[in-house]
């Protein structure tokens, strides 16, 4: 096949309606405003997919010190319909793992997943998530309510092998 | 020196340093040396330092003191070269050209070998195109100073500029003579390109041509030369010379299109495949080159047509270019090419979506990235758009964005189409949503408030334009400051459309003013372009200012100018508000008394803050810039928008508009319309008809000027007695053009002569009306949109037609303009003129929408 590029670009105040509207199409929930503002925020954690120089994919991911841990939390990793099975989710997924690599000292990374969608759970798999927890009535709005907790844990940066499979997880 | 009151040594040394203060700039200490010389009672009337003292003041931004100054300095001592030459400066600095031509003139009778003062004169006889005395002053330099440069290329380009083309070419000899080149000089060059120039203008081919060819060695701009040399051959008919130079011009750049033009014209190409190979030839060296793809799409046809344009297609199509069918539209005149390209589209679609492939029966058929179907949708949105389909085209654009709804130029054409459909608030609101998707892209932006400016919210358009431009100051005030000339000219027309008419006049004289802004700007160059030996873009650049009003903006300027005036002479502008007027039918007297001293207040206060505000922008104004007068040229009367709108000569005024537009843009039938109407006004018939002449060459099937035609015929058998002369000059006029017609068989042959054509029969029909007063005759011709076959049954046209009926113009006929309303509207769904306020609460157009239960059907 014709081969199309992908690339990640920064997300600005320019270009955040393009976020909000990818997200409004992507996903069956609304963000609101707080979302995006934090979003210009954070840096490399939300980025932009960008396919044959159209925006087409986005991810948004945030620290998170629950549980008692340094987590990254995604919040939102997505692509529009006509552009997915081309490797632009895993390219969005290995470089929210490569932030976590560079950084080096998070505990786990996690996300929640509808229970229906199985296609989703099923991608995360192939990445080394697992199913931590099952959140009952996670949805307020959306059928099913409940939601998967999917969860990648690291050991510190001390212990190397530990390293060796993040990075070939894939 | 001639003056009559020489100073003694003291003072002139005095005298001599105010002269290098105004060189250096230090008008403060220049003052004071003028005083030094001045508080002398002996002294206190010397002519040239009151003169000096005037043009110190001038710079220093007190204009009324310093006329005062060099006045009184002048009239002290008129036999002073520097008194003179000083005035000169002083009217110069404020653009009144030709005086300061007299004053130089003035100086030098007092001191004829003044260099200084001749340099002068001739920059301002060439900035005023006076070339009889430019000639006259470049000699007396060249005189001077036999050993300079620029005296000698000054005198050539003065000849040169006369078309005394044998001078012009004998002093440039003349002059070479006496030059060494060194290598690779460059002002060598630039002059020997010049001379072959000028011969080509005086229409010696052979002699350019020899003279390029001996001196090749000394030309480096090696381009010029060869474009030159091809072009002269190809009129010499040495084609198989000018064949090898323009194949030898495609080696180094095989995107210029007029190099094909002039290869084929050298090889005299007369079969469609001898021409077809040129380019293939090209693409085998150059794959890459996009011009010899896209060339061939123009001149072939049927299957070989087919092939090319399915390849460019595709092409772009993978690659995702935006533009792609702007670059062929050009085609869409052709039918045969437009089917073809719709079948290869609707191929391409039906193939994409199953397969993912542009071909689903041919096995070689590469799989497609999601973004090839995208283009395509994008691509075929903008072709039904073109051929007038616009439910289509709409239907074919939602499907691009539902697709890939991040695609922002997808946002922009379908607001274009919304635009040619006559809806031009929802093509608006489009346009938000594309700027809003990239906030940082200037050309949606700019695109954004023009479709603003369209849909007359001017308020919004500038405030969409000040994202981009300078903060602190109004996007107004910017705008106009950096000439920017495409919003002033929409924003103009949407103030006409507002019936704003003084902030119209407004920007129409914004724009006016660019223009000679512009027309001034040359001076510079006059002294630079001689110094720097760019002689070639200095004489374009001469030739450019000469037509410089021809420029689109300042037609469009020009004619809602006149329009607008004319406007205000047949309607002016009462003094006080319409409104208020229509409201005050019905006041008492005593009522009234309070409301104008109410009004009368109203008006006092503003006025004070206007006043107010303005000392305080002139305050603001005055400290960041250092009045230089010299470059700043003389301060402009401001423009107001409420004097503008009350001329005290709105006739007067439009031709002042009017008179470029006859120099410059006679090819254009509006420039002759627009004459005719102001003429017709001032009763000057000759002229009247000196405009309906000069469009009947252009064309005289033109509806508009049948217009014109059927009035000037009545005017001159109602008018009677006229004088003799007119009346012999008039007849036979009248004679060539219309032979033996009436007002009315002029009409009825019009109108026989352009039945397929909706604006000729409008035209007729109005000219009907105006003829016999028969409202239902004349509305019938217009009435019938069915017929397929008619030209011109545009939303645009339409809209003008039913502004027409309700205004009256083909009589009173509310039943008939109803009918005309609803039928445009069963043909234009979407656009908003014709929709009647009960069908836009039934369906908003094309759009389908939820139908919600009315209050008749909810149960109780």
């Amino acid at each position: 096949m014709t081969k199309g590029r992908t690339e990640l670009g920064d997300i600005t105040v320019h270009n955040i309606k393009q976020l909000k509207r990818l997200n409004q199409v992507v996903f069956p929930v609304t963000y609101n405003d707080k979302f995006y503002k934090d979003v210009l925020e954070v840096g490399d954690l939300a980025k932009l997919a960008y396919f044959n120089d159209l925006v087409v994919g986005a991810v948004c991911c945030r620290e998170d010190k629950s549980e008692n841990q340094r987590r990254l939390y995604i919040m939102t990793l997505g692509c529009l319909s006509p552009y997915r099975r081309l490797g632009i989710g895993s390219v969005m997924v290995e470089h929210v793992l490569k932030i976590c690599e560079n950084d080096g000292n998070f505990d786990n990374v996690y996300l929640h997943v509808q229970v229906n969608n199985d296609g989703a759970k099923a991608f995360y798999e192939k990445f080394g998530f697992e199913v931590v927890e099952r959140k009952t009535n996670y949805y307020k709005r959306i059928e099913p309510a409940d939601a998967f907790v999917l969860q990648k844990s690291f050991k510190k940066k001390n212990n190397n092998s530990e390293k060796e499979t993040l990075v070939n997880g894939k | 020196m001639p003056t009559s009151q020489p100073l003694p040594p003291k003072e002139n040394a005095l005298f001599k340093r105010i002269l290098k203060c105004y060189e250096q700039k230090q008008y403060r200490n220049g003052l004071k040396f003028a005083k030094g010389i001045l508080s002398n009672p002996k002294y206190a009337d010397h002519g040239e330092t009151l003169a000096m003292k005037g043009l110190t003041l001038n710079c220093m931004g007190k204009k009324e003191e310093a006329y005062e100054f060099v006045k009184k300095g002048l009239r002290n001592d008129l036999r002073s070269h520097v008194c003179w030459h000083v005035y000169g400066l002083l009217q110069r600095s404020d653009r009144k050209y030709d005086e300061a031509i007299k004053c130089y003139r003035n100086a030098l009778k007092w001191d004829k070998d003044n260099l200084q003062i001749l340099r002068d004169l001739s920059l301002l006889q060439i900035q005023m195109r006076d070339l009889e005395g430019y000639k006259d002053t470049r000699y007396q330099l060249l005189v001077l100073r036999p050993g300079q440069r620029v005296s000698w290329i000054g005198y050539a380009m003065a000849f040169h500029l006369m078309k005394d083309y044998d001078m012009a070419l004998s002093v440039l000899a003349e002059f070479r003579k006496t030059q060494t080149p060194k290598t690779f000089d460059y002002e060598q060059s630039e002059l020997l390109l010049y001379e072959a120039k000028i011969m080509e203008e005086a229409g010696m081919k052979k002699e350019s041509l020899e003279h390029l060819d001996k001196y090749e060695t000394d030309i480096v701009d090696v381009l010029a030369a060869t474009e030159t040399k091809a072009h002269l051959c190809n009129n010499m008919d040495q084609k198989d010379k000018a064949a090898e130079l323009y194949k030898k011009l495609l080696e180094r750049n095989p995107e210029n299109f007029a190099y094909y033009k002039g290869l084929e014209d050298a090889l005299q190409i007369k079969s469609v495949d001898d021409r077809l190979k040129i380019y293939n030839d090209v693409l085998e060296t150059y794959p890459r080159a996009s011009a010899p793809k896209r060339l061939p799409i123009n001149f072939t046809s049927g299957s070989t047509f087919k092939k090319l344009v399915d390849t460019y297609l595709k092409k772009a199509l993978i690659k995702g270019v935006p533009p792609l069918f702007v670059t062929l539209r050009s085609l869409y005149s052709d039918p045969e090419k437009v089917s073809i390209i719709e079948d290869l589209l609707l191929g391409y679609i039906d193939s994409l979506k199953s397969e993912e492939v542009f071909n689903k029966s041919d096995e070689a058929s590469e799989k497609q990235p999601p973004t090839t179907l995208l283009w395509t949708y994008f691509f075929i949105a903008q072709h039904y758009d073109q051929l007038g389909q616009t439910t289509v085209a709409l239907q074919y654009i939602s499907t691009a964005l539902e697709h890939t709804t991040t695609l922002i130029e997808g946002y922009v054409v379908k607001a274009r189409i919304y635009k040619h459909a006559g809806d031009i608030d929802e093509a608006v609101k489009c346009l938000d949503e594309a700027q809003s998707l990239d906030t940082a892209d200037r050309y949606i932006n700019s695109k954004c408030a023009k479709y603003m400016l369209r849909a007359n919210m001017v308020k919004e358009a500038e405030d969409m334009c000040s994202k981009f431009t300078r903060e602190n100051i109004p996007a107004m005030e910017n705008l106009n400051e950096m000439q920017c000339m495409w919003f002033e000219t929409e924003c103009a027309a949407a103030f006409q459309r507002l019936a704003k008419w003084g902030d119209a006049l407004k920007k129409c004289h914004e724009i006016d003013r660019h223009f000679t802004e512009i027309i001034e700007d040359q001076f510079d160059f006059h002294t630079y372009c001689m110094r720097k030996m760019t002689l070639r873009s200095y004489v374009g650049l001469l030739k450019l200012e000469d037509v410089l009003r021809r420029h689109p903006f300042y037609s469009k300027a020009a004619k809602i100018a006149i329009e607008i005036y004319v406007h205000l002479h047949d309607h002016p502008v009462a003094d006080s508000d319409e409104n208020i007027s229509k409201d005050q039918e019905n006041l008492t007297p005593s009522e009234l008394k309070k409301l104008r001293n109410k009004q009368r207040k109203a008006q006092k206060k503003a006025q004070q803050q206007k006043s107010k505000e303005k000392q305080e922008q002139d305050k603001r104004e005055s400290k960041p810039k250092p009045a230089d007068p010299e470059v700043e040229g003389p301060k402009e009367e401001e423009l107001i928008p409420a004097s503008l709108q009350k001329p005290e000569d709105p006739l007067g005024e439009a031709i002042k508009f009017l008179r470029p537009l006859q120099q410059l843009a006679r090819e254009d039938m509006t420039t002759h319309i627009l004459a005719y109407e102001i003429y017709s006004r001032k009763g000057k018939i000759l002229l009247m008809f000196q405009a309906i002449k000069r469009g009947h060459a252009i064309d005289s099937n033109d509806p508009r000027l049948h217009v014109c035609s059927v009035r000037f015929l009545q005017k001159v058998q109602a008018s009677g007695e006229l004088a003799d002369a007119v009346k012999t000059v008039l007849e036979e006029g009248i004679k060539s053009i219309y032979g033996q017609h009436t007002p009315d068989t002029l009409n009825k042959e019009f109108l026989n002569r352009n039945t397929n054509s909706l604006m000729h029969q409008f035209a007729g029909a109005k000219m009907l009306y105006e003829l016999h007063k028969n409202s239902k005759e004349a509305v019938s011709l217009i009435t019938n949109l069915g017929d397929d076959d008619t030209k011109g049954v545009t939303p645009q046209n339409c809209a003008e037609i039913l502004t027409s009926l309700c205004k009256g113009e083909l009589g009173d006929c509310p039943v008939e303009t109803e009918a005309f309303k609803a039928a445009c509207h069963a043909r234009f769904r979407v656009a908003t003129f014709f929709k009647s306020p009960k069908s836009e609460t039934m369906n908003g157009g094309d759009v389908a929408q939820p139908i919600t239960n009315g209050p008749e059907t909810s149960e109780p």
